[in-house]
C-alpha cells in the first residue's frame, strides 16, 4: 500500500514541477541553513571531555585586587588562572588523583642534525608545559609512546611529546620515540607522538583561545622555569609590586597558569576544596587574598559555561536559522494549499469512487514527507557545501566546520517532522472537502 | 474605494492570507535587526586606526643559538632595514596593534595610591616608531635616539622617562587633552615619566576592549629572544620589499630564525574576522530570507489569481478595465503587506529588546524600522506584479465558459 501511495504521490508531484521544485527548494534551503548554524552552534558548545565530566575540575582561587574584581562584569568570578606559587601549592596536595598545572610558552623547534626533508625546517613553535597527568586526565590519545615518567618531571628532563603534524614534518610520520628535536637549541628526547587530538572548544585553555590550535609539543612543567622562559599566553597582574627579575615574577600575584585536578569521589571533590579553603585562609595571615575567601572547583561543563565560550553572535546566528525555517515552511504550507485545493476535483474522484478519507490523509502525507525528505537530503548536501564556504570566514576553521554526522541526521529528522508538519493542515483541509460540488461541474 | 471588497474576498480565505502575512511579519523582524547588527559590525571595523596600515608590515626574528646577541642584532637589523629602498621609517616594536595580543598597564595623574587607574595599551618603539607607525604627532615631540632603554629579557618594573600618548589616552587621565604636554604620568609603584608628546589617535591590540583607543609609547627596545620590527614603506612597494627584506635578513645573521615577515592587513583582517563573520553571515541570510518570502508572495498571489480566473474574467466582462484588475491585486497585497509590517514592527522590537537585554547590543533606531517597513511594501508590490499583469491578461471571454 504504502509503495502504491508512493507511485501515486510522485505522479501528482511531477504534475506541477514548478510548484515541486519551489516546496523542496524551500525546505532544502531552509535545513541546510539551520543545519550550518545547528552544526557550529552544537561544535562550539560542545564538551570534549563529557566523558569524564564529573571528575575533572578547574581550580580557582580569588587573589585579586581588594579594591576590584577581577572581572568587572561578573564581581562574583575568581581569576581564570593562578600564580605560580599557588600553583604550586595545588600541585603539592596529595588529595587529587590527578593534578596538572600548566602553561604555553614559544621555543623555536628544529628537527635533529640530518634531518633535512623539505617540511623539517625550524620554527617558533607553542609548548604546553605540563606535568604527565596531563594526558591520561584529558584523554589525550598517543599515536606513538606515552607520557614522559614522573622521575623525568621531577627532574624537569629534555623529553617530548610530538604533536602529530609536527612529527610529520619532522619525521614523515614514522614513529620517532627514542629520537631527538630541537628547542632553543638544546636536544630533547621524543617519549611519545599523539594522534589526531583537535579538541573543540580547546576546553582545557579557553583563557588564550576557546578555538586556538593545538599545542605543537609538550614538555615537563618546570623546563619553563628552569629557563626562565616567559609565558606565550595570557598574564595579568593587578599588584604594585616591583618585579626585576623572573624569580620576582614567579613570586608575584600575576595570574599565568592553569590548573586542573581529578577528584574521582565527592568526598574527594569536598576533601579538596576544604584543602584550598585552608590553604587560602594561612596565606591570608601572610597579607595576601585580600579580598573575601573565594575559592572554586568547576567541571568542565561549567568551566565554558563561566568562560562564555559560546559567543553570543552563535546565538543570534542560530536564532535566526530557525526564524528562516520557519518563513521557508510558511512558505510550503501556503504552496501546499495551493497544490492540494489544485487537485480537489481528483480528490472528490477518489472519494465519490470510494476512497476512505484516511485513505485520502495516508496519500496525501506520503506525498508531503517525500517533499519533506528530498528536502531533506538535498539540504544536507547545501549546507556541507555552506560549511566549506565557512572556512573563508574562521581563522582556525578546521574544527569550527567539519560535518558532525549527528547533526545531519538530526537535520534529516528535522526535514521530515517540518515537511509532515508543514503538510498536516493543507492535508487536513483536502481531507474535510465536500466532494460533491467538485463532481457536478465537471 | 475597492478595500471592502478586498476585505470580504480575503476573509474567505483567511488561512493563505495569514500566511504570507506572518512571513512578512517575520522576514521584517529578522531584517531590520539584522541590518542593524551589520550596521554596527561595519562600523566597527571601518574605524580609523590612525595608523597608515597599507603600508606597515611586521617581521619576527627568534634569536635561538648561543651565539645570538640580541642588541648587535637588532642593531645590524635595524640599519639593514633602513637602508633599503622604498622603506621610510623602521623601529622595533613589542607588540602588533591591532592584533589581538599586546600589553596594557595602567596609569595615574600622580602617585597617591588612591587615585583612580586609567588603563592604556603601551607600545615599546624606539626614534623611529611613531613614524613607522605612520600616527599624526599633534603636540610635542617623539623620542630620541639618546633616551632608549636596552632590555635585557628580564622581567623590569623601572619607569621609563618620557612617554608619548594618545589625545584619548590625555582625556581620560587628565579630561582634557589641551596642555598635556609636560605632565608627567604615574605608574602604580609611584614612578613617573614625562609626556613629551601627543598622537592624535591609534588603535591598540584588542577590537573589542572598549579602551582601544587609550594608547601610551614607551621608548624601549624589548629584551631576547624576540625582535618585531615595523617598517612603513612607500605605497605600492609592501608586497615586493617583503619578500626582499625577508630573505636579506634571513641571509644576514644565522643565530636566529625570521619566524615571519606579514602585513599589517594580515592581523587586522584575523581581529576582525568575528565581525566580519557575522556580517557575511547576517548578509547572506537577509538575502535567502527576502528571496523567500518573494516568492511565497508570488506563490499565493498566482494561487488567488488562479482560483480567481472566472471572477476576473466576469468582472472584466461587466466593464472592469485591465488596470483595475491590476489594481484590485496590488491593493490586495499592500493590505496584506501592511498587515504583515504591522505585527512585525512589533516582533521587531520584541527581538531588539531580547537581544539587548540577553547581549550587550543596543536598541534598534526606529529609522531601520521605518525603512524597513517601506522595503516590505515595494517588496510586496514587486512580487505581486507578475502574478497581478497575468490576471490582467484574463479575457472577458472567460466569464461564458464554464471551467
Amino acid at each position: 500500500m504504502l509503495a502504491y501511495h508512493i507511485r501515486l504521490g510522485l505522479k501528482s508531484l511531477r504534475r506541477n514541477p514548478v510548484l515541486t521544485a519551489l516546496m523542496i527548494g524551500a525546505i532544502a534551503i531552509g535545513i541546510a541553513v539551520c543545519l550550518t548554524a545547528l552544526n557550529v552552534f552544537t561544535l562550539v558548545s560542545s564538551n570534549p571531555l563529557a566523558h569524564r565530566n564529573d571528575v575533572v575540575y578547574a581550580v580557582q582561587m580569588d587573589n585579586w585586587d581588594p579594591k576590584e574584581p577581577w572581572w568587572d562584569d561578573h564581581p562574583e568570578l575568581a581569576p581564570f588562572e593562578l600564580t605560580y606559587r599557588d600553583a604550586k601549592a595545588v600541585l603539592a596536595s596529595d588529595i587529587p588523583d590527578r593534578t596538572v598545572i600548566m602553561r604555553k610558552t614559544a621555543m623555536i623547534m628544529a628537527p635533529p642534525d640530518g634531518v633535512t626533508a623539505e617540511t623539517a625546517k625550524p620554527f617558533v613553535s607553542v609548548v604546553r608545559m605540563t606535568p604527565p597527568d596531563f594526558f591520561p586526565m584529558f584523554d589525550v590519545p598517543f599515536k606513538y609512546g606515552g607520557p614522559w615518567d614522573d622521575k623525568a618531571e621531577a627532574a624537569a628532563d629534555a623529553v617530548i611529546v610530538l604533536s602529530k603534524e609536527n612529527n610529520e614534518k619532522f619525521f614523515g610520520g614514522e614513529d620517532s620515540v627514542g629520537r631527538m628535536v630541537k628547542l632553543d637549541d638544546r636536544e630533547y628526547r621524543v617519549v611519545g607522538v599523539l594522534d589526531d587530538y583537535y579538541p573543540v572548544p580547546k576546553f582545557f585553555d579557553v583563557n588564550n583561545g576557546a578555538l586556538d590550535d593545538p599545542e605543537d609539543g609538550y614538555v615537563p612543567f618546570e623546563r619553563g622555569q628552569m629557563f626562565e622562559l616567559q609565558s606565550a599566553g595570557n598574564t595579568n597582574c593587578w599588584k604594585p609590586e616591583s618585579l626585576n627579575s623572573f624569580r620576582d615574577f614567579l613570586n608575584s600575584e600575576c595570574v599565568w597558569i592553569q590548573a586542573w585536578v581529578e577528584l574521582r569521589t565527592p568526598a574527594k571533590v569536598a576533601e579538596f576544596k576544604a584543602f584550598l579553603d585552608g590553604y587560602v585562609t594561612e596565606q591570608k595571615k601572610f597579607g595576601r587574598f585580600e579580598r573575601p575567601l573565594k575559592t572554586k572547583l568547576s567541571k568542565v561543563s561549567e568551566w565554558l559555561e563561566m568562560n562564555e565560550v559560546v559567543e553570543d553572535d552563535n546565538r543570534v546566528l542560530l536564532g535566526i536559522a530557525c526564524m528562516f525555517l520557519a518563513v521557508c515552511l510558511l512558505n510550503t504550507v501556503g504552496l501546499l494549499l495551493a497544490k492540494f485545493s489544485g487537485a480537489a476535483a481528483v480528490v472528490s474522484l477518489h472519494r465519490a469512487l470510494g476512497a476512505s478519507r484516511a485513505m485520502i490523509f495516508r496519500q496525501h502525507i506520503v506525498e508531503v514527507a517525500l517533499i519533506g525528505v528530498t528536502g531533506g537530503v538535498i539540504g544536507i548536501g547545501l549546507g556541507w557545501l555552506l560549511l566549506l564556504a565557512l572556512r573563508q570566514l574562521y581563522n582556525s576553521y578546521e574544527a569550527v566546520t567539519h560535518l558532525d554526522w549527528s547533526v545531519g541526521l538530526i537535520a534529516l529528522a528535522l526535514s521530515l517532522v517540518a515537511g509532515v508538519l508543514a503538510g498536516l493542515y493543507p492535508t487536513w483541509r483536502i481531507c474535510r472537502l465536500q466532494p460533491a460540488p467538485y463532481l457536478k461541474t465537471q | 474605494m475597492e478595500l471592502r471588497p478586498i476585505l470580504s474576498a480575503m476573509l474567505r480565505n483567511k488561512t493563505g492570507a495569514i500566511l504570507v502575512a506572518l512571513q512578512i511579519a517575520i522576514t521584517l523582524a529578522v531584517v531590520t535587526n539584522a541590518v542593524f547588527i551589520i550596521n554596527q559590525r561595519l562600523e566597527k571595523i571601518g574605524r580609523p586606526s590612525g595608523m597608515d596600515t597599507d603600508n606597515i608590515l611586521f617581521i619576527q626574528s627568534y634569536g635561538f643559538a648561543a651565539a645570538y646577541n640580541h642588541n648587535v642584532t637588532v642593531q645590524e637589523d635595524l640599519e639593514l632595514i633602513r637602508k633599503t629602498p622604498g622603506v621610510i621609517a623602521a623601529s622595533t616594536i613589542n607588540g602588533i596593534p591591532l592584533s589581538g595580543g599586546g600589553s596594557s598597564t595602567s596609569y595615574k595623574v600622580d602617585a597617591q595610591e588612591s587615585t583612580a587607574d586609567v588603563s592604556g595599551n603601551y607600545y615599546e618603539i624606539d626614534e623611529q616608531g611613531l613614524d613607522a607607525l605612520g600616527v599624526k604627532l599633534v603636540a610635542g615631540r617623539g623620542f630620541s635616539h639618546e633616551i632608549l632603554r636596552y632590555d635585557t629579557g628580564q622581567p623590569t618594573s623601572e619607569m621609563v622617562p618620557e612617554v608619548v600618548m594618545t589625545r584619548d589616552m590625555a582625556k581620560a587621565l587628565f579630561g582634557t587633552d589641551e596642555g598635556a604636554v609636560g605632565k608627567r604620568v604615574y605608574d602604580n609603584l609611584g614612578q613617573s615619566a614625562t609626556i613629551v608628546g601627543i598622537v592624535d589617535r591609534m588603535l591598540g591590540a584588542w577590537v573589542d576592549w572598549d579602551k582601544l583607543t587609550q594608547v601610551v609609547f614607551h621608548p624601549v627596545v624589548s629584551g631576547p629572544p624576540l625582535a618585531r620590527y615595523i617598517v612603513r614603506v612607500e605605497p605600492g612597494q609592501r608586497d615586493a620589499l617583503m619578500k626582499e627584506l625577508e630573505t636579506k635578513l634571513g641571509e644576514s645573521n644565522r643565530t636566529r630564525v625570521i619566524s615571519w615577515v606579514r602585513t599589517h592587513d594580515y592581523y587586522i583582517e584575523r581581529s576582525y574576522k568575528a565581525d566580519t563573520r557575522m556580517a557575511v553571515l547576517l548578509g547572506v541570510t537577509i538575502f535567502m530570507l527576502i528571496s523567500m518570502t518573494a516568492l511565497g508572495i508570488v506563490g499565493l498571489a498566482s494561487f488567488s489569481v488562479n482560483a480567481r480566473v472566472k471572477q476576473i474574467g466576469t468582472r472584466r466582462a461587466v466593464g472592469a478595465r485591465r488596470l483595475d484588475i491590476l489594481r484590485y491585486f496590488m491593493l490586495e497585497n499592500w493590505v496584506l503587506t501592511t498587515a504583515g509590517v504591522l505585527v512585525g514592527c512589533g516582533l521587531a522590537y520584541y527581538f531588539s529588546y531580547w537581544l539587548s537585554s540577553a547581549y550587550e547590543v543596543p536598541k534598534l533606531g526606529i529609522g531601520y524600522v521605518i525603512g524597513g517597513v517601506f522595503c516590505m511594501w515595494v517588496l510586496g508590490q514587486l512580487a505581486v506584479l507578475v502574478p497581478a499583469r497575468r490576471a490582467a491578461s484574463v479575457p472577458p471571454a472567460v466569464a461564458t465558459r464554464t471551467v
